[in-house]
């Protein structure tokens, strides 16, 4: 009783001589506020005491086994009952009529609605186990998943650096196109405006020719008199009759 | 032991000493205490999961200012369950049969739900002597009825309970006397009688339980009202 006492109890305590410590150790610990021992209570059995006829322990039968045999408490439980009703000691009234009824609906009914009644309890209990246990399964379940998936992150990291390159070509290769974009638009640019010019000078010097040619013409049929318009009317219709006189004889 | 029929109902004694403490005390004895345990055997398992099922039955319409009676309901519940039971086998003593205690535990309890109505929402509490949509000239009379009606109930729930048992534990009393005096004169008859008594017994199994319900049922009825 000590030796269960003694983990609980300070250290100083502890190194009184042991009569002494007996008694402080006992008043050290508080009456009935804990367990002796937090430590794993043990198990329950798995089945209760076995029982012949609903009340009476095995254990009775295996005691009285060895002087009287197998029908000894048999006989002691006759015997016992003919005493007390010979003697009178138990009477027969109308309370033994009432017990025999409620003993039969007892027995009756423990006979019809035991089995599920101990197994709706078996169920209960089942219940809160199996949902402890899934709790557990499902924990395990979840850190198996992420192991799984850090695996795969490890070995995503290997191949980073292929991606990396390709991450690189594309960008370059963006870089590329970028800079060639730019290159033909400018080009374009550079191309439209000379173009610009181009067109600018062609236009003067087509507006120069249009222009010097009305200031000849205008400056020609300035220059023709009447005079000279009369003769050339006169020259032309005299060609005209000489004409139409050469196609009146081809005809 | 020569039984009358009243002598199951006084209250028992030993060289004097009055034993009715220990009868209201030993039900309690049968109940298993919850354990240290987290799986308890089959008895605890059910104790417990029966304790659930009347504490949840009961507090489910109120609100959570009642929930302060869940204790003394639930307990109450037990105590009344397991005194009628325990009162069914023979040679027993039933506490519930005597008025004197069925009374104490009804007259406390009632006035404890008046006086939290009468106390925390007085016009409320009034305002449930008459109900909605009674024509105008009936009032006073309906509030004398209505105040009448309150306060009979404690009686009403004391005798109720007390003549149920009573009323069982006497019949059959009665017919197993019947059936013990025609046993050596008509045996055929005094078969019948038995029959007779079988279904009582089932009848007054149902009846410890259920009276037991509907006392503290109409307790957390007139809890309702006044919570």
């Amino acid at each position: 009783l000590t030796r269960s006492l003694v983990p609980s109890a300070p250290a100083a305590l502890r190194a009184l001589p042991p009569p002494v410590a007996v008694g402080v150790l006992h008043t050290t610990r508080p009456l009935h506020t804990t367990q002796q021992s937090l430590a794993p209570l043990p198990p329950l059995p798995e089945k209760g005491g076995e029982v012949r006829h609903g009340l009476i322990p095995e254990e009775f039968f295996q005691f009285l086994y060895p002087k009287t045999g197998v029908t000894g408490p048999y006989m002691l439980g006759t015997g016992l009952l003919l005493y007390f009703l010979s003697k009178e000691i138990y009477v027969i009234n109308h309370e033994t009529v009432a017990a025999a009824c409620i003993l039969t609906v007892i027995i009756y009914g423990i006979k019809k609605f035991g089995a599920d009644v101990a197994a709706f309890a078996d169920k209960l209990n089942e219940e809160k186990m199996a949902a402890a246990v899934a709790m557990k399964n499902e924990a395990i379940q979840t850190l198996q998943t992420a192991i799984e998936e850090e695996k795969k992150e490890q070995w995503r990291v290997e191949g980073r650096s292929f991606l990396f390159d390709a991450k690189r070509n594309n960008i370059a290769m963006l870089l590329e196109t970028n800079y060639r974009e730019r290159l033909l638009m400018v080009y374009n640019e550079v191309k439209k405006r000379l173009d610009y010019q181009v067109a600018m000078q062609n236009l003067r010097r087509q507006k120069e020719q249009e222009h010097m040619i009305q200031w000849v013409e205008k400056n020609v049929v300035q220059s023709i008199t009447p005079q000279q318009q009369k003769e050339s009317i006169a020259k032309c219709i005299l060609d005209l009759k000489a004409l139409s006189k050469s196609a009146h004889a081809a005809v | 032991m020569n039984l009358s029929f009243f002598d199951q109902f006084s209250s028992p004694s030993l060289l004097g000493i009055p034993l009715i403490l220990i009868a209201m005390v030993f039900p309690a004895l049968l109940l298993p205490s919850p354990g240290n345990r987290w799986i308890n055997n089959r008895l605890s398992t059910l104790q417990l999961w029966f304790i659930n099922l009347i504490t949840k039955q009961l507090m489910t319409p109120l609100d959570k200012k009642g929930h302060k009676w869940a204790l003394i309901l639930t307990s109450l519940m037990m105590f009344l369950l397991l005194t009628n039971l325990l009162g069914l086998l023979p040679y027993t003593f039933t506490p519930t049969t005597q008025l004197s205690m069925n009374l104490a535990l009804a007259f406390p309890l009632w006035l404890a739900t008046l006086l939290t109505g009468l106390r925390n929402q007085p016009s409320v509490s009034l305002g449930h002597l008459l109900p909605e949509g009674t024509p105008t000239l009936l009032i006073p009379a309906l509030i004398l009825i209505e105040t009448t009606s309150l306060l009979i109930r404690p009686l009403a729930l004391g005798v109720r309970l007390t003549a149920n048992l009573t009323a069982g534990h006497l019949l059959i009393q009665l017919i197993s006397t019947a059936t013990t005096t025609l046993m050596t004169t008509m045996p055929v008859v005094s078969l019948l009688t038995l029959a007779v008594l079988l279904l009582l017994t089932i009848l007054e199994v149902a009846v410890a339980m259920i009276q037991a319900y509907v006392f503290v049922l109409l307790l957390s009825l007139y809890l309702q009202e006044n919570i």
